[in-house]
């Protein structure tokens, strides 16, 4: 579960996106899922990590998320542009105007 | 406009009923994403940075108030109360869950509306004029071709899996392109032949994206009766031929490039040659059945003059801005601006919806078109009912008077909204709409497209904006690269890199530094663009950097 840019280096956190509402979703210390990066797991532990992966495949499988994928993450944010924008959500919504 | 047929309605609902037990298949497992995901990109469905995106089909942009209606109400019921008109004229909605897109197929059904090809490797939604029919300077109305494409491209089963997706734009006013003809898969310009006969120019092999080219001729004049076949054969060549490996390279531009433009021709003469044409020809009678789907309104004869000095200041400029003439005397089209500076462009409210709805019953049949550059039409309007439509506008908050203006912005979603995204591209527009927002400061600036994308596949089409601003990132810094001079009408053209790249605050103090710079260098009656080609880029290149 890596993308092209993920470098698998410091702190790992594994997001994905909930299958019904397709809202991103990291995973938590219990292993569960949380809208909030603010309740997500960083860690550098093999053993944690690969316990990570099995639960995302498992999530998978039984259809709560889908694309699951490991992030790179420096002082706590993740490392990636991208994946710290996903952490907060659009910046700009008209929907915040309605 | 077109109405579904008995198959189109059957076919649509039962399209719906396929999507819905493929979401319960997904929902409960039966499907895998994997299985899941070109099931729902065939209806439209994407998965996006932060949610669902429903991507709805608006063939060649025309609308009826019903389904601008629906439309608003899948936006209240669905969504976050707006929609998204695209740069390709559909409408998107940023907010979907899953369980709830086969209930918004099943109402887009019931309007004849759907959102089938608005993804993947197929012939996707054919874009138009949005003055079709209405302007003075077409040779024809081009969308009865638009919906005999549609017909012909829907489902098609020799091109439901290209190497890649295939745009095709059309237009009946080849000397005012408003439907960027040349950066298109395929263009076709309804256009004269030698004898004064009507027939269509195909151009093949335009596109933006990473690899930005300009349409060439693939046949200066095909009669009406062989474009079917024509066109099949040009996308047999390009479906044989058209690169697979490599997802970079499998655009027709990149084939046409490669083979060459002559060779290109020579296959499909002779795949022309081969194909039983009068098979797939459209005669005349069926030709004549679909146009008479948009023959022309009934026209009043009675319209007085229209007196606007005795109008206030703002609905003049209104007119001034957004208000161009109507091959009927007494009638003219009005645009609806959806760039009010402090949305993204584009973006239309539930309500608006409704208010533009009402509008085009009231004042112009009914029928509402979207535009490429991001906002709505009126195209039969009665002149001395243009007050009314201004003060139902004023009403609604849609009266922007800023078409074809700086404040008048293409803007892709960009990373508020996209996966694909390197760099935001809304609040750059805002920034920019912001700095001009004087309307006299933009009416004095005149004709000006400021075209911004979010990443190098270019869907706010930068590379044919005046300006174009393409957003990128690097280290976690956005920044902003500038292109000049490019052109999306009938004189094409790509716009020129410029240098380095800037920060936002440092980007829109450049944009004013090279407006600020043509204003003091252009003769009387030019355009920016104008200006640009007069002087050349190392002029303005200088202006852009003058601070930096």
């Amino acid at each position: 579960m890596s993308t092209l840019k993920h470098k698998g280096k410091g702190p790992q956190a594994m997001t994905a996106n909930e299958l019904r509402s397709g809202l991103s979703v990291w995973m938590t210390k219990d292993f569960g899922w949380s809208r909030d990066y603010r309740d997500a797991l960083l860690t550098e532990d093999e053993a944690t990590i690969e316990r990570m992966d099995e639960v995302a495949r498992a999530a998978e499988l039984v259809n709560d998320v889908v694309g699951a994928y490991f992030i790179d993450t420096v002082d706590g944010k993740p490392a990636r542009y991208r994946e710290r924008f996903r952490t907060h959500g659009p910046t700009y919504d008209t929907a915040e105007l309605i | 406009m077109y109405r579904y047929d008995e198959f189109d309605a059957t076919f649509v609902e039962s399209r719906v009923a396929q999507f819905r037990g493929q979401v319960e298949r997904r929902l409960d497992g039966r499907l895998s994403e994997a299985e899941f995901r070109p099931l729902r990109l065939m209806n439209g469905l994407y998965l996006q940075l932060h949610a669902y995106m429903l991507r709805v089909a608006v063939p060649y942009g025309t609308l009826r108030s019903d389904q601008l209606r629906m439309l608003a109400h899948l936006a209240d019921r669905y969504d976050k109360g707006y929609g998204h008109v695209t740069t390709r004229q559909n409408m998107q909605f940023n907010w979907p869950k899953l369980e709830d897109v086969p209930d918004m197929l099943s109402d887009l059904a019931s309007v004849e509306m759907h959102a089938i090809q608005t993804s993947g490797n197929c012939i996707r939604n054919v874009t138009c004029d949005p003055y079709a029919g209405a302007a003075a300077d077409e040779i024809e109305d081009p969308r009865p071709l638009a919906e005999l494409l549609r017909q012909w491209s829907m489902l098609h089963p020799e091109f439901s899996f290209l190497p890649r997706k295939f745009k095709i734009a059309v237009t009946g006013a080849p000397t005012h392109d408003r439907a960027m003809v040349r950066a298109h898969d395929i263009g076709i310009e309804v256009v004269r032949g030698v004898e004064g006969e009507v027939g269509y120019h195909i151009i093949v092999g335009g596109g933006l994206g990473r690899t930005p080219v300009i349409g060439q001729t693939l046949r200066v004049f095909c009669p009406k009766d062989e474009l079917l076949p024509y066109l099949e054969a040009t996308m047999r060549v390009y479906n044989r031929f058209g690169r697979r490996d490599n997802k970079y390279k499998a655009r027709i531009k990149i084939l046409v490039r490669e083979t060459g433009i002559e060779e290109f021709r020579f296959l499909v003469d002779e795949e022309f040659k081969a194909l039983p044409a009068s098979k797939i020809m459209v005669g005349q009678a069926e030709r004549d059945r679909i146009a008479a789907y948009f023959a022309p309104p009934d026209y009043a004869n009675d319209i007085k003059a229209f007196d606007l000095s005795a109008q206030p200041e703002a609905f003049r400029k209104w007119v001034d801005t957004n208000v161009v003439p109507h091959i009927q005397p007494g009638y003219a089209i009005v645009n609806i601006s959806l760039k009010d500076p402090d949305r993204a462009p584009g973006d239309i409210t539930a309500d608006q919806m409704r208010a533009v709805a009402d509008l085009a019953d009231a004042h112009s049949i009914g029928e509402i078109r979207t535009t490429h550059q991001q906002n709505m039409v009126l195209a039969h309007v009665r002149q001395d009912e243009l007050r009314a439509v201004w003060d139902g506008l004023v009403k609604a908050d849609l009266e922007d008077a800023n078409i074809n203006l700086i404040g008048d912005i293409i803007c892709c979603p960009g990373m508020d909204f996209c996966a694909l995204a390197t760099a935001r591209s809304i609040p750059v527009s805002q920034a920019i709409a912001e700095r001009f927002n004087d309307h006299a400061r933009q009416q004095a600036i005149g004709e000006m497209q400021i075209k911004i994308s979010g990443c190098i596949n270019a869907c706010g089409h930068h590379h044919v904006g005046h300006i174009g601003i393409l957003g990128l990132e690097k280290a976690g810094v956005e920044f902003y690269q500038v292109t000049l001079g490019g052109d999306a009408t009938q004189t094409a053209a790509i716009g020129d890199k410029m240098g380095a790249g800037f920060s936002q605050d440092e980007l829109i103090d450049g944009i004013e530094r090279i407006v600020d710079f043509y204003m003091g260098q252009r003769t009387e009656g030019e355009r920016f663009l104008d200006t640009y080609r007069r002087l050349g880029t190392p002029a303005f290149k200088e202006a852009l950097y003058a601070d930096a």
